[in-house]
C-alpha cells in the first residue's frame, strides 16, 4: 500500500533522515521505533506532504505521491495524525470531527464508530477542542482522521503526553480498528505498547534504518530489549 | 442622544461590513488589503456608470457586486501571488506595500478621468419614526441589508461545511491541510467574498451619503481601525467594534465636530489596543 524508496528529507538542505526504504502492506500495522530526535517526525512530515523530501520516492497504492502537498495526499486516503495534533481550537469537538470528512458529507455510521471507540468525545462534543485535555485532544485528532474512512492512518507518537492508562486505551481503540482492516503506520517511543499492536517494525537511529523485522523478532533482539523495552 | 446612537448604529453596521472583509483575509492568509476602500469605490463607480448607461437600479447594483468580487479575484490571481510565497511578518509587510500601490493607482486613475463622479442611490419615501426619532428610509434600508448579510455570514460560517472549512484554515492551517482542505482555494474564495462585501458597503453607503471618487482612502482607514479594534480574523468582533466605533464617531462629531471625530476614533482604537492588544474579541496568539 505504501512504499518508500531511497528517501531523504530534512530542513534547509540538512538531511535528517537518509536513504530510507520501507513498505506497509494492506491490512498491516507497521511501527517505526526510535528515540527522541531519531527523525521519526521529519520522516512522517515528508511522507505526508508537509515537507518536501530532498530525494527518493513515495508510492501510495502504486501512485507516485512524492512532493505532493499534504491536502492532496489527505484526499487520496492517507491521513496523518501529527504529534502536535493540529486541531481547530475554537471549534467544538463535533465540528472538528465533521471537518474530518471534508469535502464529503460526514457519514453517520463512521461517526458512531468513532464515538464508540472514544466515548469521551460524545461527552465533550460541544466543547471547544482547545479547552480539552491532552488525551482527549489526541482521541479527537485520531477520530477526525478516521472520519474520512482513510485507507492508511499515519500516527506520530499517539501516546505522547498521555497518562499510561489513556495510552493503553488509545492502543486498544487502534486494535479494534485494525480488526476492521485499517492499515496503520505508527511512530512511537513507548515501544512496548506499539509492539503489542503491530505486525512489523523498523528501528530508526540518527536518521538511518538500523534494523527491521516482525514484532516478535524485534522483541527478541537483545539490543532492542535493552534500548527500548527496558529489559536488561 | 437617541438620534445620535441610532445614526451611530447605521454607520457602525457599514463599518462592520467593511471590517468583516478585511479581517477575514487577514485571519485566513496573513494579508492586509490596503486597497479595500478602492475596491468599494470601484464597485460604486461601476454602479454609477451602469445607471448612466440606462441600466435599471437593481441590475446596476448586481453589476457593482460582480465588479467587487472580480476585483477581489484579480488581486488574488495577480499582485498577491508573490505575497503568498512569503510567510509571517514578511507576508504582511509585502501585502501592505503592494495593496497600497494598487490603491494609489486606482485613486490616481479615477481622480484623473472622473474627478467629479459620485454614486448616490435615492431610496424613496418619507422618514420613518424609530424610538421617536425620524430616520431616513435610505439609512434603514442600508442597515437592514447589513444585518441580513451579517446573519448570512453567521449561517455560512456556523452551518455550512464550506464555511467551516474556511474557519478551520483560520484556526490551524496545517490542521486544515491534514484533513484535505486547500488553504489557497479558501483564501481565493474569501478575497472574492471580501470584494463583494466592499461593494455592498459602497452601495448601502450611497443610500445615506454620496460615495465619490475620493472616498477610497477614508473607507480603508475606517475599515482598518475597526478591524484592529474588533480583533484580527474575527467577524463578530468586526460587527461589535463597528457598532461601538460608529456610535463614538457620530456622538463625537455632534458634540465636538466632524474633523475632530476621526481623532477621537483613533484615540478609542488606541485605548482598546492598550487594554486588549488582540482586540475586543481577538484571541492572543
Amino acid at each position: 500500500m505504501l512504499e518508500v524508496k531511497e528517501f531523504s528529507a530534512g530542513y534547509q538542505g540538512n538531511d535528517v533522515v537518509h536513504d530510507l526504504g520501507f513498505h506497509v502492506d494492506s491490512g498491516e500495522v507497521v511501527m517505526i521505533i526510535g528515540s527522541n530526535g531519531a527523525g521519526k517526525t521529519t520522516l512522517f512530515r515528508a511522507i505526508c506532504g508537509l515537507l518536501s523530501p530532498s530525494s527518493g520516492r513515495v508510492l501510495f497504492d502504486g501512485d507516485d505521491i512524492t512532493g505532493m502537498p499534504a491536502e492532496r495526499i489527505a484526499r487520496l486516503g492517507m491521513r496523518f495524525v501529527s504529534a502536535e495534533r493540529h486541531l481547530f481550537p475554537r471549534m467544538t469537538a463535533r465540528e472538528n470531527l465533521l471537518l474530518g470528512a471534508y469535502p464529503g458529507r460526514p457519514d453517520p455510521e463512521t461517526l458512531s464508530i468513532v464515538l464508540d471507540l472514544f466515548p469521551r468525545l460524545t461527552e465533550r462534543r460541544g466543547q471547544h477542542a482547545g479547552t480539552m485535555s491532552g488525551g482527549e485532544q489526541q482521541m479527537l485528532a485520531i477520530g477526525r482522521a478516521l472520519m474520512s474512512k482513510p485507507r492508511l492512518l499515519v500516527l506520530d507518537e499517539p501516546s505522547t503526553g498521555f497518562a499510561p492508562l489513556l495510552a493503553q486505551a488509545t492502543y486498544e481503540a487502534l486494535g479494534a480498528l485494525r480488526k476492521r482492516g485499517l492499515t496503520v503506520l505508527v511512530a512511537e517511543q513507548q515501544v512496548p505498547l506499539a509492539m503489542a499492536f503491530s505486525d512489523r517494525g523498523y528501528v530508526l537511529e540518527n536518521g538511518f534504518i538500523r534494523l527491521q523485522g516482525t514484532s516478535e523478532e524485534l522483541a527478541a533482539n537483545p539490543g532492542i530489549r535493552s534500548a527500548y523495552l527496558g529489559v536488561t | 442622544m437617541t438620534a445620535n446612537i441610532l445614526d451611530g448604529i447605521v454607520l457602525g453596521l457599514q463599518f462592520g461590513l467593511l471590517a468583516a472583509g478585511l479581517t477575514l483575509i487577514y485571519g485566513l492568509g496573513g494579508v492586509l488589503n490596503l486597497a479595500h476602500g478602492q475596491v468599494a469605490v470601484t464597485s460604486a463607480m461601476m454602479v454609477a456608470f451602469a445607471i448612466d448607461a440606462g441600466v435599471p437600479g437593481l441590475p446596476a447594483v448586481g453589476l457593482g457586486l460582480l465588479a467587487g468580487g472580480l476585483v477581489g479575484l484579480f488581486l488574488d490571481l495577480t499582485i498577491l501571488r508573490p505575497v503568498y510565497r512569503l510567510r509571517g511578518e514578511a507576508r504582511v509587510l509585502l501585502s501592505l506595500l503592494l495593496t497600497l500601490g494598487v490603491s494609489f493607482i486606482v485613486d490616481g486613475f479615477l481622480n484623473w478621468r472622473y474627478p467629479m463622479k459620485a454614486l448616490t442611490l435615492h431610496i424613496g419615501g418619507g422618514a420613518v419614526e424609530i424610538l421617536g426619532v425620524p430616520m431616513r428610509r435610505g439609512s434603514l434600508v442600508a442597515s437592514a441589508i447589513a444585518l441580513v448579510i451579517f446573519a448570512g455570514l453567521f449561517v455560512f460560517f456556523r452551518f455550512t461545511s464550506l464555511g467551516q472549512a474556511v474557519r478551520s484554515v483560520i484556526e490551524d492551517e496545517e490542521g486544515a491541510r491534514l484533513v484535505g482542505i486547500y488553504p489557497k482555494r479558501m483564501l481565493r474564495l474569501i478575497l472574492v467574498l471580501s470584494g463583494v462585501l466592499a461593494a455592498v458597503v459602497a452601495v448601502t453607503r450611497s443610500m445615506v451619503t454620496p460615495v465619490n471618487v475620493q472616498s477610497g482612502l477614508s473607507i480603508t482607514v475606517f475599515a482598518l481601525i475597526v478591524t484592529v479594534v474588533g480583533g484580527l480574523g474575527n467577524v463578530a468582533g468586526a460587527l461589535l467594534a463597528g457598532i461601538i466605533l460608529g456610535i463614538v464617531n457620530v456622538v463625537a462629531a455632534d458634540l465636538i465636530g466632524t474633523y475632530i471625530s476621526l481623532i477621537i476614533l483613533l484615540g478609542a482604537a488606541a485605548v482598546t489596543i492598550l487594554i486588549r492588544p488582540a482586540g475586543l474579541l481577538g484571541v492572543k496568539e
